[in-house]
């Protein structure tokens, strides 16, 4: 009996940890949502009066539509190049036994691990020596550098749990190359490219330090986070931050259930 | 002898790995509708001949004719043979139906007609027809492997190869699943070629058996031949537990014991030698009343017993040696442990090898 006593107020611990921990985790953002719906300029707490004001106004602002904009823009092509760089990098990380292979897997994995400050700063003195003019197109390649290597990494590891056995098969079979792609390769490796596909979409929508050194005139949401911070804050800022918050939390709910749908469809056939 | 024809020929194929020999100078002649089985330990080349016979690696130098017609460079996906792995390569993201006619998809076949042939194949691997829909990843080991050998068998491939797909399979199924193929081989005709690392699996199910060694074909034949021929140590001793007798050439045609003493009757035909070994296998050592008894004899203790089932084997101690004894249930030693014993054999029953 006391036993089960002893487990039950462990139990009961491990739930009051968890919901600390939770509480911990996400209580700022709640705390960005309840500032944006501060009628005042300032934000106090407790909240004297509340008001949908900032989010009419944010909502309606063409400068931050173009701000989404310039954001997703990048987003989606980082994704694009990366997810194609990574598979083919991940093959080549993971799968294939070569020369160099492990220095490859070194070189590969190390801008994962420069500061991103200094990794933008770095970036900026280049673009700046090959005379190239900043834009967000300048911040795609800045964005690459750092999340194609994550990238890299996700697929791989999808890679690592692939036999290599299934693509003889499928050639010993009668498939071509291509067919050897698209039948086996493509389909067994697809939650890997796709997770990796999130990965990247989030860390490009969310990048402040590699963005801020390279973007020049254009900006990204985190970038006019920051700005607006130290500059003439109003509650639009934690509107737009919370907008932000949610688009990724949209992005990844979105991911899920197209995962979980696909799952059903495979198993209901 | 068998005279049928050879579907497979081999000539001095060799594979090498930058100063590594992994295969060295095989010749071999495969026949049509064998059950062909190559049987070495591992890093005896075995899997990388498999894969050159299967095209997927090309050969450093030799041929390999497939109806007399050399395939060398023939990609995988153009050869008339298919290969079952050891493990598996089921598709699984695809359910039990579209991996058996994955072959014919690739092939450009219609779907009712796929269909069609994947329903046949499994009511010949003994699988039900509402296996069709279900995932791989749901079927159990003895069904993957069906699903893997009606894969192999749907596009009607003249050879089909198998890099051993039992080994991961526990010992009862294993049993189960070797009969089955041979009967599987049997109903459809077609030649098989199989590899393994068991003597004792490729002697349930092989038409020949061809042992290899560090590259090199040591000894080809029936089980039978292999088994109470082996051309040298090495085979002799990976048929099995055996007992071999270092000796050298006596007087008046017998040898005598290097490590024990005694003059042994060696079987007939022997080759001449200098040295050589004396292979005598547990079945064919008896427990003597006297001397007579048997053509040769040795002297020993009897250290343990071991209860094999139908059989019991005995350890029996001679000098520094070890014998291995194994009689039927029915034929059982009936003296204690450690006591004094005579052990012999008729010389018809042992084989001399030469290295």
């Amino acid at each position: 009996m006391a036993a089960t006593a002893g487990a039950s107020r462990n139990k009961r611990l491990i739930w009051l940890w968890t919901g600390i921990m939770v509480v911990f985790l996400y209580l700022p953002v709640a705390c960005g949502l309840l500032a944006s719906l501060n009628q005042g300029r300032y934000f106090t707490f407790p909240i004297r009066r509340w008001s949908t004001r900032w989010w009419e106004r944010t909502l309606d602002s063409i400068e931050i539509s173009i701000l989404i904009q310039t954001s997703i823009t990048i987003a989606l092509i980082v994704t694009a190049i990366s997810v194609v760089l990574a598979f083919c990098g991940a093959l080549a990380f993971a799968r294939y036994n070569w020369r160099g292979r492990t220095l490859f897997q070194r070189l590969v994995l190390l801008p994962i691990f420069f500061p991103q400050t200094v990794l933008g700063l770095a970036l900026l003195l280049w673009f700046n020596m090959l005379g190239l003019p900043l834009s967000w197109q300048t911040a795609v390649f800045a964005h690459l550098v750092w999340i194609v290597p994550i990238v890299t990494l996700v697929i791989s590891i999808q890679v690592y749990s692939f036999d290599p056995a299934l693509e003889e098969a499928a050639l010993d079979l009668g498939a071509s190359r291509w067919q050897v792609m698209t039948e086996v390769t493509l389909p067994v490796l697809w939650p890997g490219i796709f997770s990796g596909a999130l990965f990247a979409f989030l860390l490009s929508w969310g990048n402040f330090p590699l963005s801020l050194y390279t973007t020049g005139a254009d900006s990204t949401v985190p970038e006019y986070l920051y700005a607006k911070m130290v500059a003439g804050y109003t509650p639009g800022v934690p509107t737009l931050g919370t907008i932000s918050t949610a688009g990724a939390a949209l992005v990844l709910l979105g991911g899920y259930a197209i995962v979980v749908l696909a799952r059903r469809a495979r198993s209901g056939r | 002898m068998d005279e049928r024809p050879s579907i497979l020929e081999l000539v001095g194929v060799t594979k090498q790995f930058g100063g590594l020999t992994a295969v060295d100078h095989i010749d071999l002649k495969v026949r049509e509708g064998e059950f062909f089985t190559i049987v070495g330990p591992s890093g005896s080349g075995k899997t990388t001949l498999l894969r050159m016979l299967a095209g997927m690696e090309t050969p450093t130098t030799g041929d390999i004719l497939l109806r007399d017609r050399v395939v060398n460079e023939l990609p995988a996906n153009r050869r008339p043979t298919c290969m079952v792995f050891q493990s598996l390569a089921l598709f699984p993201h695809k359910s039990v139906g579209e991996n058996i006619e994955f072959p014919l998809k690739m092939r450009g076949v219609a779907r009712d007609k796929r269909k069609a042939r994947a329903l046949e194949l499994l009511d010949l691997l003994r699988l039900p027809q509402s296996y069709y829909a279900r995932n791989v990843t749901q079927c159990s080991g003895g069904e993957r492997q069906r699903v893997a050998l009606a894969r192999a068998f749907a596009f009607d491939p003249e050879i089909l190869f198998f890099d051993e797909p039992l080994s991961a399979i526990d010992y009862k199924l294993r049993k189960t699943l070797e009969k089955e193929l041979k009967d599987i081989h049997k109903e459809s005709g077609k030649t098989f070629m199989y590899i393994t690392h068991s003597l004792e699996e490729a002697m349930v199910m092989s038409d020949r058996i061809g042992v290899m060694r560090a590259g090199r074909l040591v000894q080809v034949g029936t089980p039978e031949e292999i088994y109470t021929q082996p051309r040298d140590r090495f085979v002799s001793e990976f048929m099995g537990e055996v007992n071999v007798i270092e000796v050298r050439k006596g007087a008046n045609g017998h040898a005598v014991g290097v490590e024990l003493p005694g003059d042994f009757v060696l079987p007939g035909g022997a080759v001449p030698f200098e040295t050589a070994h004396l292979v005598v296998r547990p079945e064919s050592l008896r427990f003597l009343a006297g001397e007579g008894e048997a053509e040769n004899h040795l002297r020993g203790t009897v250290y343990n017993e071991y209860a094999l089932g139908s059989r019991i084997q005995y350890q029996v101690r001679v000098g520094e040696k070890v014998f291995i004894v194994e009689r039927l249930r029915q034929q059982a030693y009936q003296g204690g442990l450690d006591q004094e014993v005579l052990i012999g054999w008729d010389a018809k029953d042992s084989v001399l090898v030469t290295d």
